[in-house]
Formats: C-alpha cells, structure tokens, sequence
C-alpha cells in the first residue's frame, strides 16, 4: 500500500499505532466541527493529539495529511486548510509571535457535486443560516472587503434584519447570527480608531477569501444583479 | 485505492448532515443515486452497506439501522461505537441537560409495564441531585456530596427548553398521549447501555424491549414488541409464549393503511455480530446536529401506521 509522504517507519511507531491516531483526529475533527458548528478547528489542537503521546517532530504534519487523505475516502469530506493571512488590528501585538507558529486552521467541506449535495444532503434545516451567511458575505464583498458595521446592518434593515431582534422568526437573535460568522471566520472584526472615535468594520476573513468561494460569490452576484433588472431603490 | 465512489458518500454524508432517516427516505436517495431500487435490488444496497461500514470502522463508526418503539418504523443513522475523549466533544448539549437527559431516559428504561414512556409532569419533576447521587454510588447523607450549582438550580424552564430541543434532535420523542418516550437516536445509539441497564430484549428480535407486550402469564418476564408481535402472528396465525407456552390474544391494529412489503427487512445491515457497541456515555457520541426531519412523515411519527395502544390489554 503506497504511503504518500514518506513511510511512517521513520517515525518508530507501528502500523496499529499509526491508524489509531488518524483515527483519533478524525474523530476529533468531526465531533469537534459538530459541537461547534463549523467553526474551524486550530492545527495546533490537531497536533496536540500527536505530540501527547509521540514526540517525533515531523510526526503529526504526518498524521494530519493521512487523516486529510482518509476523510475524503471514507466521508468524501476535503479536510481545507484556511491560512489567517489578515491578523486584525487588534492583534497586532501578537503579529511577531504568530509569524513563527502555524495559524492554520481547518474546515471540513463536502466534496460531492453541488447538485447532488442539495438533492441529498442538505439538511434543510440550516439552508438559514446558509443563505444569511451568502447575504452578509456579498454586502461586504460590494463594499470591497470591507464594511463599517453601521452601514453593514444598514443593508441588513431593508432586508427586516435588526441589529436589536432578538426574535426574528428564522435567524432567531440577529446579532448572534452575525457573530457566528465572525466564528466560523466568514468575517472578522476590527476597530479602527478615527476622528470621532474607534468605529467597528467587519472584514472579508479567511474563510471568504478563499478561492473558489470568492470566484463563486462574484458569480452569484453577478447572476442576480443581471436577473433583477427591475430594481428600484427603496430609500 | 478508491474503495468508496462518490455515492457511498452521498448515503454517508446524508445520515451525518440530515440526521437518522427513516428507511423509505434512505432508499430513496439510494435508488435515486444508484438507479435501482433497493427493494428489488436488496443484495446490491446491503453491498453498499458492507462497503461503507468496513471503510468507517477504521473511525470506530458505524452505519445501522434500528426500529422505533413506538410505531415499528425503521430508521438508519450513523452511530459512534466507542466514548473515548473525542467523542466527548460531540455535544453541544451542557453537563446539566446531560443528567437531565441521562435521568429521563433511566426512568424510561426501568418501567416495568414496558409502557416506554413517562408523563410529562414526571419529567418536569425530576431532581438532577439523584443523578450524582447515582453516579457516585455512595450512599452518604444529603448536602455532602457536592452537587454542582448548575445542578441545583436547573430550572424549570431549562428543563423544558432541554427536553424540546432533546425532541427536536430525536433524542426523545413525544409520544401519542402526550408523554415522553425514546427518540430515534437513542434508540440507535444507546443500544449497548440499555442492555447493561437491565432492560429486558424482546425475545424475538433481542434488541432492548422499551415499549414490549408482557406476557399475560404471572410471573412470566418475556417480553414481546408489537411490531415483532406482528410479524409471528402474520406468519403463524396464532402467538405462544417461547417461555411459558401460554397463548397470547393478538388484536391487528386498526387501520392498518398499506401492507408493509418488505417485513422481512430486519436489520441486516447491522453491524457483523464480531463487534460490540459499547457506547455507554452515548450522549457524547451524538453527530452532526439536526434539527426536526425534513420528511415531514417521520416527524408525525406515521399516526396511522402506529399500533394500537397498549391499552387493548393482551388477555
């Protein structure tokens, strides 16, 4: 059986030992992306579950690509890698120590065709909070990456969204719908200290700039601003 | 060293994303992907079935099928076999719900009339403090023991939040009379800690016998589910007692819409008997989150194909 990436006998542990921890990270991924509702998960817990028992020091980049490589033939789930390139404001201080440890970070993302992910996967259940997350996304996007939170639920007030519901029928607590993107990295916060005071911007984050959700969020767009060319502006 | 297409993957991630399914939703995604109908086809869907649960066990997971108690439908989910620390993280329910979840689903268990329900009232009642004193085993005196803060003052309101999203998830179920029973999940799930709960199996089918028919016999403790009921007595016309060979009075259920075709499918896509489940901390070993079903049948939980109450005592 052919080991991408080298054979793990360099690393003196047994084949049984080998597919326990794989098997161990998976787990972790899976529950742990339940319990926090895909929220991506820090390399750095991943490697702990290695480096626990096993010192070697490449040993756990080993174990994560195995367990990338296993998710998608048993699940069909592609383990994605998110880099925090754009640290925010307030954390710059932290800017020199973070350039030397991993921010990397992970999300499990269905690989099946979308059709077919729609057709049988979906769980309609949560398509809400889906199409909040499309919505936020593409405002901040037109915005260029970059809104002010004000303006931002400005947008977000035609649509009936309120920063103060805490009842809306579908998305529940508003504001908290927002910051669970800010959560799963869809968006990150930043206070940026003007002339009248720090204000609030909300920024496009690792998980919205990634590459082919980009391209495909710009295609959405584009599909409906052409679709609705009977637009008026309601002031 | 493809094992699984993108199919097997499909049927996987739809269990993960939708939560158990009833069989008639997870037939139809197969044969709608597979273009044969698992019916005709049964070898080919339990292939299917080999396939992926060989590739899961690597994750000690697996891919089963179980019946609901209460109307004898079939439903099929991904189960975790082993609690261990990562499993603990698959929740999002609090410590707290989790006793209260822990104490409903004991009182369930250890009814003896295998009504597998309790009333909505008790359930509100219940003192998560019995649970630590459960747990720890001790018999000290009370107000020693340390019970939690978040214990003593689960409220009333928590509880009722707890058991509604607890329904929602199919952890537990409404029942018809309005009381509490097992949800699917638990059902799928607990299987190994109601077996070393004590929970007497039904001597049909040997899976834990929750909502079962007694035996009408004094003294005799064979139980009995209805669905099983049903299927000896179209085979056989009449109901004896395996232990004590007393006739059982066997009344059809009313209404009976459509006749189930395929009666013979007990789960055979369990798991190969060589593997116990041991998910005893099962709570823990929950999956994707779910909330209430798509299919809106399941949901109802098929009113008319539910058997008759188990007021129409066996005589």
């Amino acid at each position: 059986m052919a080991i991408p990436g080298g054979d793990f006998s360099q690393f003196d542990i047994s084949k049984e030992e080998k597919d326990k921890l794989v098997a161990e990270v998976i787990r972790y991924i899976l529950f742990k992306t339940h319990q926090n509702s895909g929220c991506p998960i820090k390399r750095e817990e991943l490697s702990q579950l290695v480096t626990k028992n096993y010192r070697h020091r490449s040993l756990p980049a080993y174990i994560i690509n195995q367990a990338k490589e296993k998710l998608s033939s048993i699940f069909g789930y592609e383990l994605r890698e998110l880099q925090r390139s754009r640290p925010s404001s307030t954390n710059q201080t932290r800017l020199s120590q973070q350039s030397g440890v991993d921010a990397k970070s992970y999300v499990i993302i269905s690989q099946l065709p979308a059709e077919v992910y729609k057709k049988y996967v979906e769980d309609v259940n949560t398509s809400h909070m889906t199409g909040f997350t499309f919505v936020v996304i593409s405002i901040v996007q037109l915005a260029g990456g970059k809104i002010a939170s004000d303006n931002l639920w400005h947008h977000l007030k035609r649509m009936g969204l309120h920063e103060t519901n805490e009842n809306h029928p579908v998305l529940g607590n508003v504001k908290q719908a927002l910051e669970m993107l800010v959560q799963q990295r869809y968006l990150q916060k930043d206070k940026v200290s003007g002339p009248e005071g720090a204000t609030l911007f909300y920024e496009l984050a690792e998980r919205a700039l990634e590459g082919t959700v980009s391209e495909r969020i710009k295609q959405y767009i584009t599909q409906i601003v052409k679709k609705d060319s009977t637009t008026e502006d309601i002031s | 060293m493809a094992v699984l297409s993108w199919k097997h993957h499909t049927l996987i991630q739809s269990l993960l994303e939708r939560g158990p399914l009833t069989e008639k939703e997870f037939h139809s995604i197969f044969t709608a992907i597979t273009g044969q109908n698992s019916g005709t086809h049964q070898g080919k869907f339990n292939d299917y079935l080999l396939k992926i649960n060989r590739e899961l066990s690597y994750v000690q997971l697996d891919l089963r099928a179980c019946r609901d108690p209460y109307d004898g439908e079939v439903y099929y989910g991904v189960v975790n076999n082993v609690s261990d620390e990562q499993s603990k993280f698959g929740t999002k329910y609090s410590v707290p719900q989790i006793a209260f979840f822990k104490a409903i689903v004991e009182a369930i268990a250890q009814d003896v009339t295998a009504e597998g329900c309790i009333c909505n009232m008790d359930v509100l009642n219940i003192r998560l403090e019995n649970q630590v004193l459960n747990s720890s085993g001790s018999q000290s005196q009370d107000g020693s023991l340390g019970i939690p803060a978040a214990f003593r003052n689960f409220t009333m309101s928590q509880k009722e939040r707890t058991l509604d999203q607890l329904v929602k998830d199919k952890w537990l179920c409404y029942t018809e009379d309005d009381n509490i029973g097992v949800g699917v999940r638990s059902v799928l799930d607990l299987r190994g800690w109601f077996n070393n709960a004590g929970v007497p199996s039904c001597e049909v089918c040997n899976e834990a016998g929750l909502k079962a028919k007694l035996c009408p016999s004094e003294g005799c403790t064979v139980r009995i589910h209805q669905y099983c009921l049903k299927k000896i007595f179209s085979q056989k016309g009449v109901i004896v007692c395996p232990s004590c060979d007393t006739q059982w009075e066997y009344q059809p259920p009313k209404a009976e819409p459509v006749e189930l075709e395929d009666e013979e499918t007990e789960p055979m896509q369990s798991q190969p008997s060589s593997r116990p489940a041991q998910s005893q901390s099962s709570l823990r070993s929950k999956r994707k989150r779910q909330r209430v079903s798509q299919n809106d049948d399941s949901n109802t939980q098929a009113d008319t194909k539910r058997v008759t109450r188990s007021s129409a005592h066996l005589r």
